[in-house]
This record gives structure tokens, sequence and C-alpha cells, in this order.
């Protein structure tokens, strides 16, 4: 097989020799396939630490950034965001409104009414 | 009742705007927003489009890979129907979740269909005798988006 293609990269020995090449390949197809499922959570990680950045700079953190626009109902994903952040940030300030305005009613909505609850009567308790 | 800690949110108050001046402000920024888009002065726009059960940000001329097969044959014109944001250089179209088929139209060309390039799949334990190798090809089609136009329907 086309073996010899497969090594004349690496450093050292390893490119020349057929014997001390034969286990560096296997490794690195090992590694290969078992980077290709660490790549997607890499990829995420970085997705997200762009996104983190970027709603800093327009004054949100990224978990209230995220979890308002899932509640406004807006499905995008952390990809796109991250592309957005860096290629339209326009778009990106409009998002990180919306989503400071959901906040901003959603903890309207958690205070109610402003009134005491019924059936409590003090909130100082007198030690006698 | 004395103030504790927990007389008042651990975040600032919140002042939301009048509601009626807001409902006066929104129908004029739709307004202007409608009369930008029939008179046409917006420059290349992006959509967001959910298309392979992947996430695209894509614009027009833009060539686009998937790692499945589509049931089209090579040159066929496809419309994209799950959009999720329209943008351009003054105004952006949000969806919630999705924009409407009579607002925006994406359009694109099926250009290639290919397979990838040999992915070597290997399994090997030490000291064990097992090595295992696959090599994969997956099957991809390559498109190539045309278009990209919206239609003045805000309301």
């Amino acid at each position: 097989e086309n073996v010899l293609v497969l090594f004349q990269h690496f450093r050292g020995r390893k490119n020349r020799c057929y014997k001390l090449a034969v286990g560096s390949v296997r490794r690195a197809f090992v590694k290969s396939t078992k980077a290709r499922r660490e790549k997607k959570r890499f990829l995420r990680a970085l997705w997200i630490t762009r996104i983190e950045a970027a709603s800093l700079e327009h004054g949100l953190k990224y978990p209230a950034f995220i979890s308002n626009l899932v509640k406004s109902q807006v499905e995008l994903n952390r990809k796109v965001l991250a592309d957005l952040a860096i290629y339209e940030p326009k778009t990106f300030k409009s998002l990180a409104a919306l989503a400071q305005r959901r906040r901003q009613e959603g903890f309207l909505a958690a205070l109610g009414d402003g009134k005491e609850p019924e059936g409590i009567f003090s909130r100082i308790v007198h030690q006698y | 009742v004395a103030k504790t800690s927990l007389t008042s949110p651990p975040w600032p108050e919140v002042k939301l705007p009048d509601p009626v001046e807001e409902a006066k402000y929104h129908a004029e920024v739709v307004q202007k927003v409608n009369k930008m888009i029939a008179t046409g002065q917006y420059g290349r726009l992006f959509a967001v489009v959910h298309f392979a059960s992947k996430q695209w940000k894509i614009t027009s001329e833009d060539l686009i890979m998937m790692d499945n097969v589509l049931e089209a044959e090579c040159g066929d014109r496809i419309r994209m129907e799950k959009v999720l944001l329209v943008g351009a250089d003054d105004f952006t179209l949000i969806g919630r979740p999705l924009l409407g088929k009579e607002l925006v139209r994406v359009e694109a060309t099926v250009v290639e269909k290919t397979e990838s390039w040999p992915k070597i799949n290997m399994r090997f334990w030490k000291r064990h005798n097992y090595q295992r190798k696959k090599i994969i090809r997956n099957p991809q089609t390559v498109l190539r988006i045309n278009t990209i136009e919206i239609f003045p329907g805000l309301s």
C-alpha cells in the first residue's frame, strides 16, 4: 500500500525508517479518529467563549444572553451566533438588546404585584 | 417593616417604557423598514437558514457542502424554507423562530454530488494484538446559493 506517503511529514527518523514509522502511523490514525469526536466539543467551547466576549461588550453575561434569547423563541445555535458576532456586529447588538429587554420583563414578572403575601403578619420577631 | 436583605430584589430596579408610546414607535419602525424593502434600499442580504439539521449563515453566490445525500439531481433549483434570520446593512428581520415564507425566498442549485476524502477509522489496543482499520467515504452534496429575496410584508 502507499504507506510511504503517509509519514512524509513526520519529525525525525519516523519519516524515513519504515520500522519506526509503523507505530507512529498507527498512533496518528487512532488519534485522528478520537479527535474527530473531540473536535465537536472543542468548537462548541470556542463558540461559547466568543459569544461571551461579544455579549460582555454589550453589557450582558453569556448565561443571561443565551437564556433570554431562548425564552424569546429565537433558536439560533452557537456557531451562527459566533459568526454573527464576528461579521455582523449590528445584528449581534440588536440580539443583545432583545435579550436585555426580555431579561427586564422577566424581572418584572418575577416581582409580581409587590404586595405582601396573605397569612403573614410580621417579619419582625420579638424575643420576650 | 425594617429593611432586610430580602426586601428588595438583588437586581437593580427596572422601568419599562410606556406601552402606548412603545407601540407607536414599533409601528413607525415597521413602516420605515417596509418602505426600505419596497424601494430596495438594501445592499447584500445575508440569511441564517436551517438545512440538513445544521444552521448556516449564507449570502448569495455562496457554496455550501453537506455531509449527506440530497434527493435532487445536479442542476436542480431548491428553495430553502426554514429561514431563521435575514439581515442587510441597516435592518435585520429576526424570526421567532422561523420567518414566514411570504417574507423571504432563498434559492439554491445543486452543483456537485461527490464522496468525501477517504477518512480512516482506526482502533488499536497496545499489547493485546488488536487493531481494526476502516476507510469511510461519506457522500457529500455541494449547493450554490443563487439569491436571497425579501418581500415587504411586515405588519
